[in-house]
């Protein structure tokens, strides 16, 4: 490498502080670029070439091109099932948002208050977090069983035994079940999360905004909570791509069909139906336009909220 | 000089994993066909099974001596894929056991399986809904010998039976006397878990076959003289809601799971199952005394005697890229012999597809007796699982709406009309 490339490379990359070369870049990115490749772009590559094809078992077809979308939309039971399971995944994001945004924040600007315990409860918060999501919904299963559940058995106890009801048998409760369990699940991460955010913000400002005469909830409105924003940000885009791709605690607690009766069905257990557990030949093709038009959703709408969020964040500073 | 080292050797580590990610395993030295020592490789679900399989073939590799069988299993809901991606590759089993019904016809439209017309002898005495799961729906041509049957019934706990006085009910009224003694005896007269709804339509049929005529109705259905909203299939849907008050209540939130528990510990009375739970019963409670009976005919039946309705549960096929294909076929012809169907009996506890077999269980002996006087086809899953949606799922799904009182008998067997309507087409 001679002397006169230096500079050059100084004046394009002048925050880096450290002077590589293009060829060296490639070399320490290529590890991750070669995994991604294979691991990521291939497979939802041909995913997408799949789904323009008729199958037979796992023998490709003539090129159908949209005949597969269409297929969803027009032909039983799709046609019911995908925007059933649709509603229900928007529930798992709104529940989640709303669960996240108000028991999650409070939680975390409680912790970021106390000094003693703080860790230990942050343990605490985060420990569902931390187990497999298929336990979680198997264990609030077994809680929830209308026979052998203690759920039922203390509600009983404590005289409010009118309340007692099969939880996950009846699609009102099912539903709800699913998205309290999900949302309870998760709330470990924005308490980390805004925990984190919180400590960044400099206490001066708070301290400022109290010497000018603001109480608690003004300066939370007016002071931390705008500067919460990249945070809020960060977690609504997280729990957007989990409650549309959610699958364990569904599956748990409702089957691979939703039940009751398609109560508790998202759009990944219909993936998971139609691609494994369906008689059906073309089930690769169905199955991969499925996963093309989820995955298509999923992208665009987390693009845009990152878009509204960046805008957000740019009218803050 | 030592960057483009360092390069190199990136690029290599990174191929080196990614090859290795995608290669199959080299292929295991020794099984090929020299001289006449031959390896066949057997592949199955069953996990639980493998010592059973391996004495099983042990009796196998001592009659036909140049053949040794390696017996692999895979974990069962993983085993679609792994068997998919060996039949397809070159490193796959010779023999593997595959599904049966419609869940086997994405191998045979493949062309990944060899038909057994005329090199297998003795598949023509195997019941005709049993073999109907080793046939291919386009061709009509036989593609596997079928393992094991499952017969589905009432089974009863014999102590609670005893207590109370009960017998086992040969009429419809005595069937309803038996439920409503032990509902007014406190005990749940029959266990059923409807949040898990693949159990449903089995309850569907065990209560309803004779109602809508059993074989005679499938029959029908196939050739398009009827069709599931006939007033007979209705009515026979209609017996499940006759009978909600005499399962468990809350019966949608109860899971499969629990309703077996409710059976094994006596909370519940009877429980209306495939002769699969057998050995569930024997493991959960093995001091659990019971028996199992047909229910009895109800009113306006269709079928002059009761019957249990049964199906196909796995079989074992020859992969079409096999290199061992006549030691395949020998091992086939093995298979469906009743020396295999009484291992299958004595081994595995499993009602084997191949007559002829004595069962010593007493349990077994007494289902598969009332099999033998009464047979009849679990209609949904051996004739309507050839397309989605799959016409257990959605009769699934139309009873639990019925338990929940959403739906009446007549708008769930419509709405399974037009559910298989999507891909059946009568006469075909």
């Amino acid at each position: 490498m001679s002397a006169i490339t230096v500079p050059k490379v100084r004046r394009r990359r002048p925050s880096t502080g450290v002077a590589l070369s293009r060829r060296a870049g490639l070399v320490f990115v290529l590890p991750a670029l070669i995994l991604f490749a294979v691991f990521i772009a291939y497979p939802l590559l041909t995913a997408l070439s799949y789904s323009f094809f008729d199958w037979t078992g796992i023998l490709r077809g003539d090129f159908t091109g949209l005949e597969n979308y269409v297929r969803l939309f027009t032909t039983l039971p799709y046609s019911e099932d995908i925007p059933n399971a649709f509603v229900h995944n928007l529930l798992l994001f709104f529940g989640a948002m709303v669960f996240q945004n108000t028991v999650g924040l409070g939680l975390a600007t409680l912790l970021h208050r106390t000094r003693r315990f703080k860790r230990f409860f942050q343990t605490m918060y985060t420990l569902p977090y931390l187990v497999s999501p298929l336990v979680i919904g198997y264990l609030w299963s077994l809680m929830l069983s209308p026979l052998f559940g203690p759920v039922n058995a203390v509600l009983r106890a404590i005289g409010l035994g009118e309340l007692a009801q099969p939880w996950l048998g009846n699609p009102q409760t099912a539903i709800w079940v699913v998205v309290i369990v999900t949302a309870w699940q998760w709330i470990g991460f924005p308490v980390l999360l805004y925990g984190a955010a919180l400590g960044g913000i400099p206490e001066e400002v708070d301290e400022a905004a109290s010497l000018d005469g603001a109480n608690a909830w003004q300066r939370f409105r007016s002071v931390t909570l705008p500067m919460l924003v990249p945070a809020i940000g960060t977690v609504s885009v997280l729990t957007f791509i989990g409650a549309m791709e959610a699958f364990p605690i569904p599956y748990a607690l409702g089957g691979s069909q939703g039940n009751p009766a398609g109560a508790t069905d998202v759009l990944s257990l219909l993936f998971y139906r139609t691609a494994f557990e369906s008689g059906s030949s073309n089930a690769i093709g169905t199955s991969s336009a499925i996963a093309t038009l989820l995955f298509l959703f999923i992208f665009g709408i987390a693009i845009l909220i990152t878009a509204i969020m960046r805008r957000a964040e740019r009218k803050l500073f | 000089m030592r960057r483009r080292i360092l390069t190199t050797a990136a690029l290599l580590a990174g191929s080196a994993l990614a090859l290795s990610a995608c290669a199959p395993s080299a292929s295991s030295g020794g099984d090929q066909a020299t001289g006449d020592e031959v390896t066949l490789k057997v592949w199955s679900w069953r996990t639980e099974d493998v010592e059973a399989y391996n004495t099983i073939f042990d009796v196998f590799e001592e009659e036909h001596p140049g053949i040794t069988v390696e017996f692999e299993a895979f974990q069962n809901t993983e085993y679609n894929q792994i068997l998919t991606t060996g039949l397809a590759g070159s490193d796959g089993p010779d023999v593997p056991m595959v599904r049966a019904y419609g869940q086997l016809q994405p191998n045979i439209e493949a062309g990944q399986l060899e038909p057994i017309d005329g090199e297998v002898d003795g598949l023509d005495d195997i019941a005709p809904s049993v073999i109907a799961g080793a046939k291919g729906k386009a061709d009509g041509k036989t593609y596997a010998v079928p393992l094991a049957t499952q017969t589905l019934q009432m089974f009863y706990n014999k102590q609670i039976f005893e207590e109370q006085g009960l017998e086992v009910p040969t009429t419809w009224d005595e069937f309803i006397e038996v439920n409503e003694k032990l509902l007014a005896a406190g005990v749940t007269p029959m266990a059923l878990g409807a949040k898990d709804d693949w159990i449903l339509p089995i309850f569907a049929d065990i209560i309803g076959s004779a109602r809508y005529g059993g074989s005679e109705f499938e029959a029908q259905v196939l050739s398009g003289e009827k069709d599931f909203t006939d007033p007979d299939y209705v009515a026979s849907l209609q017996l499940i809601t006759d009978l909600q008050k005499f399962l468990t209540p809350d019966v949608v939130g109860v899971s499969y799971t629990d309703s077996q528990i409710q059976f094994t510990s006596g909370q519940a009375a009877q429980f209306p199952g495939g002769s699969f739970e057998i050995a569930t019963f024997r493991n959960q409670a093995p001091d659990l005394e019971f028996g199992s009976y047909q229910v009895p005919l109800p009113e306006g039946a269709v079928l002059d005697a009761p019957v249990s309705p049964a199906y196909a549960d796995g079989n074992f096929a020859v992969n079409s890229k096999s290199e061992h294909k006549e030691a395949a076929f020998e091992l086939l012809n093995w298979l469906a012999t009743p020396e295999f169907g009484q291992l299958v009996a004595d081994e595995l506890n499993q009602f084997s597809a191949i007559p002829g077999v004595e069962y010593s269980d007493e349990v077994m002996k007494e289902a598969w007796a009332n099999y033998e006087s009464g047979q009849a086809p679990y209609l949904l899953l051996v004739d309507f699982r050839y397309g989605e949606p799959l016409g257990t799922a959605v009769l699934g799904a139309e009873v639990q709406k019925m338990f929940l009182g959403q739906q009446d008998a007549a708008g769930a067997a419509s709405t399974l009309q037009q559910g298989i309507s999507q891909w059946f087409t009568p006469g075909e």
